[in-house]
């Protein structure tokens, strides 16, 4: 019942403070961001420029291929501005690319050098009448890119597309969707404002006590401390798990499994709170914490690189609590995603947040009077 | 009700102790005064009594219970009202009050009938951080009263609180007293001791150099003096002459009997004197 009773004040005293609403009004915030700025797929589209220094029918048979794949399938006639300078050109633009057709090789590497498209290209006939390319890169392009230009066109362009047509891709797990661009930001926007929030405000909650002395009042009552840390960390958990439900309901709909949701919810924001408790044991205001801290969220958004760049992946970087965390995320909200890693990060961070408590507690007990 | 023994205590264990060897005895419903200046070691023993700070080196029962072993369950018997005014400002008062009483396992006095003892009944429902200084010391003071401790530690207890506000202060330890509550009274301000201490200890540089009642003290170190003002060829005029000395006697029989006598006050050492003349320090 005491533990009951400093939740309720606790809950009332952050009701009427400003932290209580950090995290709901970010919420909101990141929702709108996610439902109305981030497209359901991230869909862009190259441009290239293009010169045709070629007989007029060669020029046509070109034509007529692009404008197979042209969405509408007909030419527009455009202006393309270029520093001070305006050139006409035939717009084209497929599922894939758009295509400016210009009518001289001087526009062309001026838009190269203006414009920084994907590439501007032009095409003429050698001496001996095979159509020769000639590529104006912006420099910054990797050895890949280049040698895929050089091989293009020193292979047969046959025997390639064949080639590439007889790679199989076999995809290992085939028994879950894949998420959408949009979905795929929400595991990383759980775990920092959801779970990782709680370090920072309860932290802010124990300098608050600490300015006005409340802690030592509190340990002349017959409640134990453990009950005045806990009943703090039940209102970050709270807060926590209202606004992820804020950003995740709206966006993913019935999809999530939201019981293993709420459970990684729990035992994370249990971890993220202790690892504040500890923190903050250490130190008289925020603003001595503010270095340790600072260092601790940059270590914590490393994996978050490591999630939307997979190609970046170090070893080291699954040691960071937020790896298995984001990971854990992205499994809740997956149409059949992995529950026992759900549930073996779940009992990681439970464990892990256990221990950190405890030493809060000791630690707490030991500078009651600091 | 307090038993302490060698008491030591080192902040960065390195020898330099804040508080060494340190010995008293508090009897139930005594009211005992723990003086001495800023950084003498008041607050250092008080944290020890009360579990806030561990004890490291000694002997100490508070209420029953042996501090190595504390237990939750002494913190019903104990009350504490601090020196700096620790309550939640964002809760009002009477918010404050009951939150607290749920934290003990004993029977607790009502919130308002302790708001209205330090007359604070009115401002119940308004909020601490909208009070002044006084009016949290007040509350403070209220809250340590909330669980009916048999054991009270009240720190400065009425530091910032205007003359009247102290007068009623005062008498409210008093009638706690008088229902055989024993208090621990940490200050520096010697007049409140005297009034209300039965006995007191002085604590200079962590090691308590005297404990007695204030009585035996002035009868112990106080000088024997009799201030008088008399009127003398028309002008007024003022003596100080002690009760014990010859000359000084005849004197002051001389004035009596020659001169109009205004005024005539035995003068005691007041506690701060004597502290001055035991410890050789001052209270600040």
């Amino acid at each position: 019942m005491k533990l009951w009773h400093s939740f309720i004040k606790e809950l009332k005293l952050s009701s009427r403070g400003f932290y209580f609403y950090i995290e709901l009004i970010m919420a909101i915030i990141i929702l709108t961001v996610v439902l109305f700025a981030i497209p359901e797929d991230f869909v862009s589209k190259d441009t290239e420029y293009m010169y045709f220094d070629l007989p007029e029918e060669m020029i046509d048979e070109y034509r007529a291929d692009i404008l197979k794949d042209d969405l509408d399938g007909k030419a527009e006639y455009v202006d393309v501005k270029s520093g001070k300078d305006v050139f006409s050109a035939e717009y084209y633009e497929t599922d894939k690319k758009k295509y400016y057709v210009v009518k001289s090789k001087a526009a062309a590497i001026q838009i190269a050098e203006t414009e920084r498209p994907l590439v501007s290209a032009v095409m003429t006939l050698d001496d001996t009448g095979n159509v020769h390319y000639k590529y104006y890169l912006q420099g910054y392009e990797t050895e890949r890119l280049k040698n895929t230009y050089l091989v293009i066109h020193n292979l047969d362009i046959n025997l390639l597309k064949e080639e590439v047509d007889h790679q199989v891709v076999r995809s290992l797990s085939t028994d879950y969707e894949k998420l959408t661009d949009r979905e795929n930001v929400i595991p990383s926007l759980l775990t920092f404002n959801g779970s990782l929030m709680g370090l920072f405000i309860i932290a802010a909650y124990i300098f608050l006590d600490k300015q006005e002395g409340i802690i030592k009042a509190y340990a002349i009552t017959a409640s134990p401390v453990w009950m005045y840390l806990m009943s703090k960390i039940w209102v970050i958990l709270l807060t926590s798990t209202l606004s992820s439900f804020i950003i995740v309901v709206p966006v993913m709909g019935l999809q999530p499994n939201y019981l293993l949701l709420l459970l990684l919810l729990i035992t994370s924001g249990f971890f993220a709170s202790s690892l504040g408790l500890v923190i903050a044991s250490f130190y008289k205001n925020m603003m001595q914490a503010f270095g340790v801290v600072y260092l601790l969220m940059i270590a914590m958004i490393l994996p978050n690189i490591a999630y939307f760049i997979p190609s970046w992946e170090p070893i080291w970087i699954k040691v960071i609590p937020t790896y298995p965390l984001i990971q854990g995320f992205k499994e809740t909200i997956l149409v059949n995603g992995d529950t026992t890693y759900i549930l073996m990060a779940s009992l990681g961070f439970f464990a892990g947040g256990m221990l950190l408590f405890l030493m809060a507690n000791k630690r707490y007990k030991k500078t009651l009077a600091a | 009700m307090i038993k302490v023994n060698n008491l030591y205590h080192s902040y960065n264990k390195d020898g330099k102790f804040a508080v060494k060897d340190v010995s008293f005895e508090v009897k139930d419903g005594e009211i005992f005064g723990f003086l001495g200046p800023s950084g003498a070691g008041k607050s250092t023993t008080q944290n020890i009594l009360t579990g806030l700070l561990q004890l490291q080196k000694g002997d100490v029962t508070v209420a029953g219970y042996d501090i190595k072993k504390i237990s939750n369950k002494m913190f019903n018997k104990i009350g504490m009202s601090f020196e700096e005014s620790n309550v939640y400002s964002k809760m009002t008062a009477k918010e404050n009050l009951d939150f607290y009483r749920k934290l003990f396992d004993v029977e607790t006095r009502e919130p308002e009938e302790l708001l209205k003892l330090v007359g604070l009944r009115d401002k119940a429902n308004v909020r601490a951080g909208e009070f002044s200084k006084g009016m949290k010391h007040r509350l403070t003071f209220a809250r340590s009263m909330i669980n009916n401790p048999s054991l009270w530690f009240l720190d400065e207890p009425t530091t910032g609180l205007d003359p009247a506000i102290a007068s009623e202060i005062k008498d409210i330890i008093k009638a706690e007293n008088k229902k055989g509550v024993t208090i621990f009274l940490t200050t520096h301000n010697m007049y409140i001791a005297d009034e209300l201490c039965e006995r007191v200890a002085f604590i200079v540089d962590g090691e308590i150099k005297l404990i007695d009642s204030p009585k035996n003290l002035k009868l112990q170190y106080g000088d024997k003096l009799v201030e008088v003002e008399y009127i003398k060829d028309g002008e007024p005029n003022k003596e100080t002459l002690s009760t014990i000395q010859e000359d000084d006697i005849k004197y002051l029989q001389d004035i009596i009997g020659k001169y109009e006598v205004q005024t005539m006050h035995t003068k005691e050492a007041t506690l701060e004197e004597i502290f001055i003349k035991v410890t050789g320090r001052g209270l600040v």
